[in-house]
Order: C-alpha cells, then structure tokens, then sequence
C-alpha cells in the first residue's frame, strides 16, 4: 500500500483496464499526495487488449502485452490490487467490500469495471464447449486449442472478433463467421451499408453465413474422436465443424457489486456528462457507464479504446477539480478503407 | 535448465506448516534435487506464534537460502504478510481466497502483493473442508495446488505424504484426497508466474547414498557411525533432536543412552565413561554449557576424551531459545575456569555436521580432551540433501595404547612424551593402573602442584592440541573462490559460511576479485593457514551471527592484520545480500559507486 499523509485522499478505482488505469495515472498527476488504489479481477497489470490476436503470431508470454513494467506502478505510488473482487459499495458510508471480507474507505470512488462477453440466453448451456477471447488467459487458452490451420467459427461477430478473425486469417487459419445483428457491434449499421461490409469480411477470406445467428442454432457439440473438436448444428438440419467455436456478441456491462450502492444503472451506470453517478463522490468510465446525450436525449455507451481512454482522463481530471463534458466524437461510422479493411474511427487496430 | 527455486510456507502454528515442508522437501529430494531447507517455529503451542518452512531446491550445489523467494504459500495472512515483499519479481504468491471473518484494509495477503509478482488466490479452506470433512488439511491442498502448478510429479508428493502419515491411516488417506482438490484446481489455474523445475541431475556416485537429513541427524549418523557407546544428555533447543534420535538408534545397537536430570551430570557421566574407556557424548545448547563448563574443566586435566555437541541459540539466558545465533564461540573456547584448552570444531553445513559429528570421537581420544562440535540452531534444523559415503569415514580406535612396561617400570599416564600426548590405559587395562583427579597431578596422577609440574603440564595440555591441526582426512579450513591475491576475502565459520560462500560467488560474478575461507577448526586455531589466506587479501571481511564478533576476536588473537567485522544478530540467517553490498563497498563498488558509474 502507497505511504501517504493521512489527511490525504484516497482514490479507489474499480478496474485495470483503459479506463481505470488511465484515471489512476491522470489523478496521480493531478493529485501527487493522494493514495491511489485499483481493485481489479485481473491477475495482471494493465495490457493491450487489442493486441491479444498477436498471440496467433508468435507472442505467448504476457510480459509483451504489459502497457507499463511493474516499476511504473511503484514509482507512481499506485497501489495495484490485482484477483480482488469488489463485492459491494457503500456509498453512505464510502466503503467497499471485497469477496473476502476485507474493506476499503474510499474518498472517491472510480467505478471503470467494464463489461464481459455477452451471451444470448438460447447459447448459455453450450457456454462450456466454447472459447471466451476476452482476457490474455482467453487468448492463450484458445490458441492452444486452434491446431495450426485449424478452424475457427465465430458466432455473431463483433468488432472484437472480426479484429481476431482478421488476424487469423493472415495466420493461415479458415474462419466462418455465424453473422448476425452483432457482427459490428458497437456499430449500428444500416440494412443499405451491410452487404458491402460483408462482401469487405468475404473479401478477407472470412466465411460468412449470414442469417443464422443465435436462432438459428439448434445446438453445439463435442466433435467425434479423429474429427473435429466442435460441431455447430443448425435448425435447418445443417452444420459445421470446426476446432473451436467463439462467441462475440458484444460487451455486457459489469454492475453487479454496484446494484446495493444507491446510485442509478439502467444497463450500466447512469453517469452525467462530467461522468459523475448520482452519488456525488462516485464516477464511472469506460465499457461500465451510460453517458447521458443531450444531443440524443438519452443515456448511451461509447465504446472503443480511444473513447474509453478518454473517458478514465476525464473522468480524473472531474474527480480533481475540473468540471468538463464528455465530447464523443463526432464520426462513429465504419469505412471501408483503400486496402479493403473494416476502419472503425474510436477503434484501436493491432 | 538448472533448478534453483525458493519456496517459502508460512502459517501459524498448528496450520501444518513444518509438515507441509516437511511433505515437500521430502518429495523433491526423492525427485532426486539438492535441497537446502530452514525452518522456523515459535516456542508457543498450537494457535500461536509463526511458523515458517522455507526451502532451497537446485540441481547444481547450493550453500544458503536464497533472499528471495520465487514462491511463497500463506496458511495465515497475518504471520504471512511481513513475508509477501520477500517473493521475487514474477514469482508466485499463494494465498486463502476467503476469510471467515471482516478485515480491515490491508489485512488480507492480497493487500501485500507487490505489482510484480503474481497472486494466486486460492479457496483452501473450501477444498479442504470439501475433500476431507475438515479444515485440518489445508496445508496439503496447498501441496496440491503447489505440486500441479508447478508441473511437479504427483507420484512423488503421495510417496513422501505416504512416508509422513504411515502409521496414521486416516490422516494418510484425508491428505489424499486434500493432495488431489489442491491437484485438481491447479489444473484450471493458469499459470502466469515464470518459476519452473528443469530435470533433476544426479551426481551421486555409486554405492554412495543420498538423503535428506538436518544437521542434527547428521551429527547423530557421524556419531554412530563413529561408534558412539554411551550418550547422557539432557533436553534443550534446539540440541534435544541429537539426544531424541540417539534414543531410537542407540539401542538398536546395543549401545546406552541415559536422560540425566540436568547439564552438569550430563557431563560429568560423559566424561566417566570417557575414563572408562567408551565413545561418549552428551549434547546442549548454550545455557547447558555453561552448566557444564565446571566439569569440561576436569576432562581436561584428567585428559578424559569426551565429545559435546552444541547448537546455539539467542542468548544469554534463556534468551530467543527457538532463534539461531553463533554467541558461543567465546564460552566453548574459553569458557570455563583455568587454563582449560579444548577443541572445538564448528561445521559449515549438513555434511559438514556428519564428518564432524564422526571425527569428534577420533580426536577426542587422540588428543585425550574433550571435544566441542559447535552447531547453532539455523545447521541444527536445516535439512539438505547428503551423499554418504558407502563406508563411514572414521576411525573406531584412535587410543594411542601404552607399550609393554618394562619390569619395574610404572605406568605414566601423563607421560611427558615428544609430542605430549601420553599412552592412555583404560582403567582395568592390565599394568595400567593409575589414578586420576581434578587436581595437578605428576605424570603417575598422583597430586602435585610445584610451580614446575603445573608449566609442564599446562604446557602439555596447550600443545598437545597442536597435532589435532594435522589431524587426517579432516577438513580444518578450505579457501574457496579466486586464487592468489583478491581484493576482498571472507573468513567465515558455522552457518553464516554458506551465506559467505553464495555472497562471494556473487560477488565474482560482478567482477570482483573474492574469496573465502571457512575454518572448521576453531581451538586451536590454524593460524598458518588463515593468516597465509589473509596475506592474500587487500580486505578481510568476517560475517557472523553474534553481536561482539566472537569468532573475529578470536582471529585477531591469533593474526594481527585488521579485518572487517559484519555483525547480525535477527535470529535468523544472515542475508546474502547484507554480505554482498559489504562486499562490494569493500572492492568500492558500494551503492553509491555503482550509482556514480
Ligand atoms: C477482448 C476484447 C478485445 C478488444 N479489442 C479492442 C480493440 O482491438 N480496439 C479497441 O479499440 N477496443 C477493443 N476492445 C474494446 C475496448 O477495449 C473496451 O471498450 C475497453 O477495453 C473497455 O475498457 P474499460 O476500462 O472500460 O473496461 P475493461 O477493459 O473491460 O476493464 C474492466 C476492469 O474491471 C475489472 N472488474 C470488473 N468487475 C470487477 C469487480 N467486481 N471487482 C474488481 N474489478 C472488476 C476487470 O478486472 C477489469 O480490470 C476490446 C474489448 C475486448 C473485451
């Protein structure tokens, strides 16, 4: 734990990811005699998460995905608590419970906590025959099980999957793509931009089949000795096989240890435009919160490292301070780019 | 690969700590590694008190604990925590997942964790409680969890469970299933930190065996291989194991061991039986020399072999009975009243404990004294793996036996003789009888205390020893490291040695010219031998665990040429790290050196 002054104010920050980690580093900035903590499930300090595809070209150890060496946390005096599940807030009394029954006073509160894979009810008993790709443990544990040209099927489609799927296709594996409603998410796209997009993802060399999706499946089964590992059989009394089968059916945010704190979640967290909840000590960033729109009229979730990032900054300088709006930007529409790639403009490429 | 990996339990007494260092210890030494391993135990009973129970695994020979851990396992956060900052970057922390009751912030392990190493929380209790009915066996889940994230042999680890709990059926077979939950969650656990085992290599040479034995028991195996008949002792930590596993062997056989009912009569039945002519012994610890330093007296005036085996511990009094120390050194060579010389000899490390432990009883009746084999409590306790050799290196008779008596002649037993080692009858002996007193004697024993009869004799009782430094196949020191002339040399004894040898080898490795010696033979002193490995030394540098510098002292009584004293006394080993940065600062490479280049 960071030595600090006693009268100084202890920043917690729930998640290591872009955002939590890019609030620590800005409140330690703006803040130098603070005690600074992150909670976070991770059992590693904060990595590139869209560098996770490198695995399929050679990078295993997770030394290579570390953004900073354990040095950096140390000389700025930010106390990493990493497999430390935040069980409960209390926002009356600012503490927070972790799962082993150890708590934390907080003077601020930065809830940065994400969102996990989402998986459509209809798939949830198949969840064991599947690979997550969410975590560099994901990342390993699935090349592990991809053979070397093997085949990989995806169902939905994200832009996290299409970003891995891209990579294993230039790493001579065959990809099929179960497309779907997901298959850009976060991007809406209309019915007239869909067929060029896909025709983009064909292009590639990606195999995609389109209107099955989650209805569409009947179930998912262990393949036969000396076949392929997986099957996914259809409704319509179709199938493949494959070596692994991967759900991307975007993000679900993160809240549960929220639910008892008394601030406003919808999916996510309610947060203003200076990302403060309705408890005036707490702020959320990232993947986790619901930004209130004044030019949509609603609460929305941006996604995308470049947004989350600048949400972790701003959520920061809010909590010191400032009293600055989140601007989002203002193009979130996918290109097709010259060398015929899917360009997301808040999206960070490998 | 080589293997050099640290593995440090620390839990609470009654967690099963020592047994579960004991399990693993037991386990990898039967893989076939070199094993070096320390524990630490509180005085207090079950519920109280810090147990530690570190080890030292390598393929290639080690000499000392290491600073760091590369994996450290908590049984209890609270006594565990101070030791989280001693795990290595990229090591592995193992630790209870739960709690049962609320903790303030920082009072779980997790806390603790330093940003570059990696936590494995771990639901102990849960698999524990789960696999046996109890919570009893969370010292094994860890085993388990330890064994499978490591990749270790499982085989092993239930032979050596198996050894440990063989007369136990029901702990044998909930430690079983407790091995196996441990196993089994080690296998859904991604394995983030960077220690792993490289294949054991075997050096032993045929008909020689190997084991994995504490300085202790290797005393013990020195004296009976060396023939020991009679032990009279008196119980003390951390000497009470030498007398323990003497009782179980001893009779075996047909030799005698008696608990007396305290220190002084220990001895003075050692050196009785001494005069009569058996192998006999008696071991302590500090306190217990001094009860006996009054009798040490009269074996060495009668000239009555006996051997004493001591191991220090913090002192004075009754002191920090459970933590290591070396402030003996000055009573065992001087202790006591009168001129009163005596051999000691102190052993570097667990096969240095064997040889000592045997060649004490050779030198004892060769030079016809008493003999202190000087351990303290970090040798007495610390396990490594020993190669024995097929055949006991000692000698069963190393009497010199009077000649034939020429008619009329009458037997000297204190026979002013050319090296003034005089021809010892045993009583009963045909022709030899004499007598024998603690006053000054003539050579017959008979009374006398003239001027001239009390300097030679005292003169005998002084040189005589001399010849023990010639004493065969004994190691009396041993220089280590770089030859001729160096910048910094070490002269250790005891322990603190393998400290010295492992700071020195660091030390050449950053480009320092280093040595070491370690001398073995502390009365008499080898004074040629040291003061030639000083004259070689631009620094002398002496590490030990005791606060005036005891065997430093001793030193410059003997070779002028002033040395750098290094003084600890935690109660526990001397960190290499400490020896290494007096080191360097002595070759001037100190911190702030090192910094400016
Ligand atoms: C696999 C994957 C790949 C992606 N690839 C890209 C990409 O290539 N380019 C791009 O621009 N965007 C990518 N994204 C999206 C983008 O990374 C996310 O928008 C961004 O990572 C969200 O960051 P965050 O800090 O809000 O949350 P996260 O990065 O999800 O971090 C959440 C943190 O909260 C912690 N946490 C959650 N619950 C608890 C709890 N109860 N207690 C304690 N800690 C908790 C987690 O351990 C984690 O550290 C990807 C997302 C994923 C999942």
């Amino acid at each position: 734990m960071a030595e600090t002054a006693k009268s100084a104010r202890h920043h917690v920050v729930v998640g290591s990811g872009v955002a939590g980690f890019q609030a620590a580093e800005t409140l330690r900035e703006r803040d130098p005699d603070s005690r600074i903590t992150i909670l976070t499930l991770s059992r590693l300090l904060f990595y590139k998460r869209y560098d996770l595809p490198k695995v399929f070209r050679g990078s295993r150890d997770w030394r290579e995905f570390l953004v900073h060496p354990a040095e950096f946390y140390r000389d700025r005096r930010i106390g990493m608590r990493r497999a430390s599940h935040v069980a409960n807030v209390d926002s009356r009394r600012k503490v927070i419970t972790l799962d082993h029954k150890e708590e934390i006073r907080f003077d601020t509160l930065l809830v940065a906590s994400g969102g996990r894979a989402y998986l459509p009810e209809e798939l949830a008993e198949f969840r064991p025959l599947m690979h997550n790709f969410g975590s560099y443990e994901d990342a390993i544990t699935m090349a592990k099980a991809l053979p070397e040209r093997g085949h990989a099927i995806m169902l939905g489609g994200d832009m996290i999957g299409l970003d891995l799927a891209r990579t294993l296709i230039d790493t001579q594996h065959r990809v099929t793509l179960v497309a779907g409603p997901h298959t850009f998410w976060p991007h809406e796209v209309g019915e007239s931009e869909r067929p060029a997009l896909v025709a983009t993802l064909e292009k590639m060399g990606i195999e995609v089949i389109e209107g099955a999706d989650t209805g569409g499946i009947a179930s998912i089964e262990q393949g036969a000795r000396g076949f392929s590992a997986r099957r996914v059989l259809f409704k319509d009394g179709t199938e493949i096989a494959g070596d692994v089968v991967m759900p991307f059916f975007g993000l679900m945010p993160s809240v549960e240890f929220m639910l008892g704190s008394g601030v406003d979640i919808e999916r996510g967290l309610l947060v203003s435009p200076g990302l403060r909840t309705t408890d005036e000590s707490i702020y959320a960033a990232g993947d986790v919160c619901q930004i209130w729109s004044d030019a949509e009229r609603r609460y929305r979730f941006y996604y995308g490292w470049k947004n989350v990032r600048a949400m972790g900054d701003l959520a920061a300088r809010n909590i010191t301070g400032s009293s600055d709006p989140w601007v989002p930007a203002q193009d979130e529409k996918l290109h097709i780019s010259g060398d015929g790639r899917i360009q997301s403009p808040f999206w960070e490429y490998e | 690969m080589a293997t050099d990996i640290q593995i440090s339990i620390v839990g609470s007494a009654g967690d099963g700590t020592i047994a579960a260092g004991e399990i693993l210890r037991s386990a990898l030494a039967g893989m076939g590694y070199k094993v070096i391993s320390f524990d630490v135990y509180p005085p207090e009973i079950r519920g109280f008190g810090k147990c530690i129970a570190r080890m030292r695994i390598t393929t290639e020979q080690a000499y000392s604990l290491k600073n760091k851990s590369d994996v450290l396992i908590s049984l209890d956060d609270s006594h565990a925590i101070p030791h989280a900052g001693e795990v290595r970057e990229c090591g592995a922390v193992i630790y209870e997942r739960g709690s049962i009751v609320q903790l303030p912030e920082g009072g779980h392990i997790s806390a603790h964790i330093g940003p570059g190493q990696l936590p494995y929380p771990v639901p102990i209790r849960e698999l524990s409680e789960k696999s046996t009915g109890a919570n009893r066996s969370r010292n094994i889940v860890v085993l388990g969890f330890l064994a499978g994230l490591l990749s270790l042999p499982a085989e092993a680890f239930r032979k050596a469970i198996g050894r440990k709990f063989k007369s136990k059926a029901a702990a044998a077979e909930a430690s079983e299933a407790a091995f196996k939950a441990g196993l089994d969650l080690a296998a859904q656990t991604f394995k983030l930190d960077d220690v792993m085992f490289g294949p054991p290599v075997s050096t032993v040479v045929a008909g020689a065996t190997v084991e994995m034995i504490n300085g202790n028991a290797a005393v013990v195996r020195g004296a009976l291989d060396a023939g020991i008949d009679t032990f009279f002792g008196y119980p003390i930590t951390p000497a009470t194991s030498i007398m323990e596993r003497l009782a179980s062997e001893m009779p075996k056989r047909g030799a005698r061991l008696l608990q007396t009912e305290d220190e002084i009569s220990a001895i003075s039945a050692t050196i009785g039986a001494g005069f009569a002519g058996a192998r006999a012994a008696t071991s302590t610890s500090g306190p217990g020399l001094a009860l006996m330093a009054e009798m040490l007296g009269l074996g060495v005036i009668a000239e009555v072999p006996s051997v004493v085996f001591v191991s220090q511990r913090g002192g004075p009094s009754t002191g920090m009975p459970t933590k290591t120390e070396q402030s003996d050194l000055h009573m065992a060579v001087y202790g006591g009243h009168g001129d009163a010389p005596r051999i000691v000899i102190a052993p570097t490390n667990v096969d240095g404990c064997y040889r000592c432990g045997g060649k004490a009883f050779e030198m004892a009746e060769a030079y016809q004294t008493p003999v202190i084999v000087l351990l303290d409590l970090y040798l007495s306790n610390r396990y490594e793996t020993v190669v024995f050799p097929s055949r006991p290196p000692f000698e069963a008779d190393c009497n010199r036996k009077p000649g034939k008596l020429q008619a009329g002649e009458q037997y000297k037993r204190f026979a002013l003789t050319g090296d003034l080692i005089s021809p010892r009858a045993i009583p009963g002996e045909k022709g030899g009888m004499h007598v024998i007193t603690g006053l000054e004697h003539n050579e017959l024993g008979r009374p006398n205390d003239q001027a001239q009869m009390h300097e030679a004799m005292s003169r005998k009782r002084h040189e005589k020893l001399k010849a023990a430094l010639r004493h065969p196949d004994f190691t009396h020191y041993k220089r280590f490291g770089d030859e001729g002339q160096v910048d910094v040399g070490l002269i250790s004894w005891g322990s603190t040695f393998g400290e010295c040898l492992e700071a020195m080898y660091k030390a050449r490795g950053e480009g320092i010219r280093c040595a070491a010696m370690k001398v073995v033979m502390l009365s008499p002193f080898p004074t040629h031998g040291v003061a030639a490995f000083m004259n070689d030394c631009k620094q002398v540098l002496v590490p030990e665990l005791n606060y005036q510098g005891q065997f430093a002292n001793l030193l410059q009584a003997h070779v002028a040429k002033p040395v750098t004293r290094l003084n600890r006394v935690p109660g526990e080993p001397m960190k290499v790290e400490d020896i290494l940065e007096e080191i360097r600062r002595l070759a001037g490479r100190g911190k702030t050196a090192q910094k400016a280049a």
